[in-house]
């Protein structure tokens, strides 16, 4: 057998039988074990329209599966864009969306979080918002007629501190 | 349907519909009203020149809206009998300012505006409900199109296109361009298999079952496809194929050789190309986890089947139970598939469940013969096992009356109840229900049924558990455990009543007053109740049990209720260790201030609970782990309450 079959076959032995069961504990993942595989989901999903990395009913039978190290560590849970779409067209009622953001508490448990988020976290306690604010974007805000803003990072910070998300998360 | 018209022996009712049902099996009396159709069907020749000169153009449901018809029509081809029918709501009416032209162009005078509603009465014996089903509307599946996209249609729509008595005559064609479609796609479980839920709260995206005969229905239209037309590429998008019948597989596989495409993976998203004309798919095949795009000139969905919108008013009609799904429910699913709860009552076809042809002549020529073995007995034997109102003791207060679930009580104001032995069925709700003591069920009487518990607790009481169990799921679940040889403590001693409706609330108050430690109703599951819904009279006493001992004092976690179905023999092992550790916990103190707590007090009939008009905020309380949580309760709505932490039906609604 050539080494690419080799690497085609999934080897369970390793898998853990319980990792549906953590995932279905978390809120928003209860419904992971109602999926049938029928793609739904994928096939209208914009996000998997433009990258192959994002595939809702692959990550599921992943999950279910019992790949919780391949599932955990791949940043393709945190792709999802949250629109909402296989939500409203699942016919089993899985609430994807809810079921990704599950997927990723128990990732962020594990202390796998992807580099951009800890960026933008990085971003949110320094300026208190996703970018600085500038001489530019007040001028522009002038144009308009809007009233400048200024960067208010103490409530920002007070807030990430109260929900407990760490300096270094 | 020509045999059926001319047989001898049927009369057949076209165009009619049942207004009421009373009496009972072999004594059923039918109010049928004959709709007027304004044309003498015993003259009309069915020559169709009314219809020419009808100025009046109709969508056609038989030809799924892809036709027109006149206000006056026949309704398809084969119609018995084959006569003319007016549309009274669409006629302009016998105005000779506004039309009355068809009256003009009949030779034979059949046309007769002044026809009235007839009202037919009818003494019959038995009565097959055969009400068909309707076929799902995909209006809600947006992702699909149906509505928006013009060559998007239903199976329903496709049968007309390539049927020879169709709008085209079979010349296949699609509805946009009328040109013939040479790239066709099917879509599978379209309404099928979709569960109920916060966004589906009625089934308008789906149902949550398998509709039987869409699976099969595509591949017979792809085979007719490929024999028509063998250069049609035909691509078929499901999640399953089932084809589980006989010569079934040998169909799918021909369709294969024949190379139609089966891709496992639904679409995700239809858009029309109006440039091409194109109908463009996005689908995962599910087999390489590749998204793939298709063009097909022509999309077929695969719709479901849905209860016939009318099986509500048959059900109310015929007292008869429906099944989750909203078909009829059969008296038993597996030994009696064509009866129903209803004696005298047989059920065939689609009205109980989606099936195919084949499926729906066997459960027809079943339930006729069934119908006919009643028929034809000079007597029909009852089950000894029936109510018997004493007169002397009844006061006439009617309350059996609206318990009994088969109707079988006859009581007016004032007048002592009557049972109709012939309709009785042997639950015993209504023996439970009455507070005089003044109806007897045969062999389930209330001496033989506290002579039992007497013996249970002559020795020993205070490691005894006292189950009630019924006798078509309960008792038969504790019988399949015992043939499991399942293990469980074995102090519970068991009486069987025909249904938990026959546990009257005094039994169990009695039980407590002799020093009963636990006390276990059990019945059936909810859907299951093998007596329409009398186990729900079960649900009604348990809770008001339950306030009634807790106002006494006695902790009512002492009272529990489970279902248990005849399959369930592990359910039945679990509910006695769990009955059993509860029983363990009650010390000879309790018992004793119960029994001093009890002594000559009233029996708890009544419940807070069931005297509920609207929906309330309460708290479900598990009696088996303790587990509380907060819901809006609707009595309405109040399935088979079910403990999400221990799974035991012992709830408890607390307001």
């Amino acid at each position: 057998m050539s080494k690419e079959n080799d690497e085609q076959i999934i080897d369970v032995s390793g898998f853990d039988p319980h990792f549906r069961d953590e995932i279905a504990a978390e809120p928003g993942g209860e419904h992971i074990r109602r999926c049938y595989s029928c793609s739904t989901c994928t096939a209208g999903c914009p996000v998997a329209g433009v990258t192959d990395k994002y595939n809702p009913r692959r990550i599921i039978h992943m999950a279910l599966l019992g790949m919780r190290e391949q599932v955990l560590n791949s940043d393709f849970a945190w792709l999802c864009s949250v629109c909402y779409t296989c939500y409203e067209r699942c016919p089993q009622d899985v609430r994807i969306p809810e079921l990704m953001t599950a997927i990723r508490n128990v990732a962020v448990r594990e202390g796998i979080i992807p580099a951009t988020f800890k960026l933008q976290v990085a971003k949110l306690r320094e300026h208190g918002r996703l970018y600085e604010i500038e001489a530019f974007e007040n001028e522009r805000r002038a144009d308009y007629g809007l009233p400048p803003i200024e960067e208010e990072t103490e409530e920002v910070r007070t807030l990430l501190d109260h929900v407990g998300v760490k300096e270094e998360p | 349907m020509m045999d059926v018209g001319r047989h001898p022996n049927i009369e057949l009712m076209a165009y009619s519909e049942v207004e009421d049902i009373s009496g009972y099996v072999g004594n059923f009396k039918v109010h049928v009203r004959k709709k007027a159709r304004y044309v003498d069907a015993t003259e009309c020749t069915a020559c169709g020149d009314c219809a020419k000169v009808c100025p009046i153009v109709m969508p056609d449901a038989f030809q799924a809206g892809l036709a027109t018809r006149r206000a006056i029509y026949i309704p398809f081809p084969q119609a018995v009998p084959s006569a003319y029918i007016v549309n009274a709501d669409e006629c302009l009416g016998n105005n000779p300012i506004a039309c009355g032209k068809c009256i003009q162009a009949c030779d034979k005078g059949c046309i007769d505006f002044d026809m009235l509603d007839e009202i037919v009465a009818l003494d019959v014996g038995a009565i097959i409900v055969a009400t068909g089903m309707d076929v799902y509307d995909p209006t809600a599946l947006d992702e699909y199109g149906y509505t928006s996209i013009v060559d998007v249609i239903t199976s329903m729509e496709f049968e007309r296109l390539i049927s020879a008595g169709g709008p085209t005559e079979g010349h296949f064609v699609r509805p946009s361009d009328r040109t013939r479609p040479k790239r066709i796609g099917f879509v599978q479980c379209v309404g099928s298999r979709t569960l109920h839920s916060e966004k589906n709260p009625d089934g308008a995206r789906g149902n949550p079952y398998c509709s039987n005969i869409c699976c099969m229905n595509t591949i017979k239209d792809s085979l007719l496809l490929k024999d028509h037309y063998p250069d049609t590429e035909i691509t078929v998008f499901y999640m399953d194929i089932r084809a589980f019948g006989k010569g079934f597989e040998d169909l799918y596989m021909t369709s294969k050789a024949k190379g139609v495409r089966y891709i496992r993976g639904l679409p995700g998203e239809v858009v029309a190309d109006d440039a091409t004309g194109n109908i463009h798919l996005y689908v995962e095949n599910t087999a390489t986890g590749l998204l793939e795009e298709h063009d097909v000139d022509l999309l077929v969905l695969s719709v479901g089947t849905v209860p016939c919108k009318e099986t509500d008013l048959v059900r109310q009609l015929l007292t008869l139970s429906r099944t989750g799904d909203g078909f009829l429910m059969e008296a038993h699913p597996k030994l009696k598939p064509v009866d129903t709860p209803t004696k005298g009552v047989y059920v065939a076809g689609c009205a109980e469940s989606p099936k195919d042809i084949k499926d729906s002549v066997t459960q027809a020529s079943a339930a006729a013969a069934r119908a006919e073995i009643l028929l034809n007995a000079p007597k029909i034997k009852v089950e000894a096992i029936t109510a018997v109102v004493d007169p002397d003791l009844c006061k006439m207060c009617g309350q059996c009356a609206a318990v009994c679930p088969f109707s079988a009580i006859l009581w007016e104001k004032k007048q002592v109840a009557r049972v109709v032995s012939a309709a009785c069925a042997g639950c015993g709700t209504c023996a439970a229900e009455c507070p005089f003591d003044a109806i007897t069920m045969r062999h389930f009487t209330d001496q033989q049924v506290y002579a039992m518990i007497d013996a249970i607790l002559e020795t020993n009481p205070l490691e005894k558990i006292l189950a009630f169990a019924c006798n078509w799921c309960s008792y038969a679940g504790a019988d399949t455990a015992g043939t499991a040889r399942l293990q469980y403590p074995a102090n519970a001693r068991l009486i069987r009543t025909m249904c938990s409706g026959r546990v009257k609330p005094d039994f169990v108050w009695y039980a407590f007053q002799k020093g009963a430690p636990m006390v276990l109703v059990s019945g059936c599951h909810f859907a299951d109740c093998h007596y329409i819904n009398a186990n729900r009279q079960t649900v009604r006493r348990v809770d008001a049990l339950w306030e009634g001992l807790e106002q006494h004092g006695v902790r009512p976690e002492r009272l529990q209720i489970d279902w248990c179905s005849a399959a369930e023999g592990q359910k039945w092992a679990r509910i006695m260790r769990e009955v059993e550790e509860l029983r363990a916990a009650v010390t000879p103190d309790e018992v004793e201030r119960t029994q001093e707590a009890l002594a000559g007090k009233k029996v708890p009939r009544t419940s807070q609970v069931w005297r509920l008009k609207a929906p309330a905020p309460a708290t479900l309380a598990c009696y088996r782990c303790g587990h509380t949580w907060p819901v809006t309760f609707n009595l309405e709505e109040d399935k088979e309450r079910m403990c999400p932490a221990c799974r035991s039906n012992s709830v408890r609604v607390v307001l």
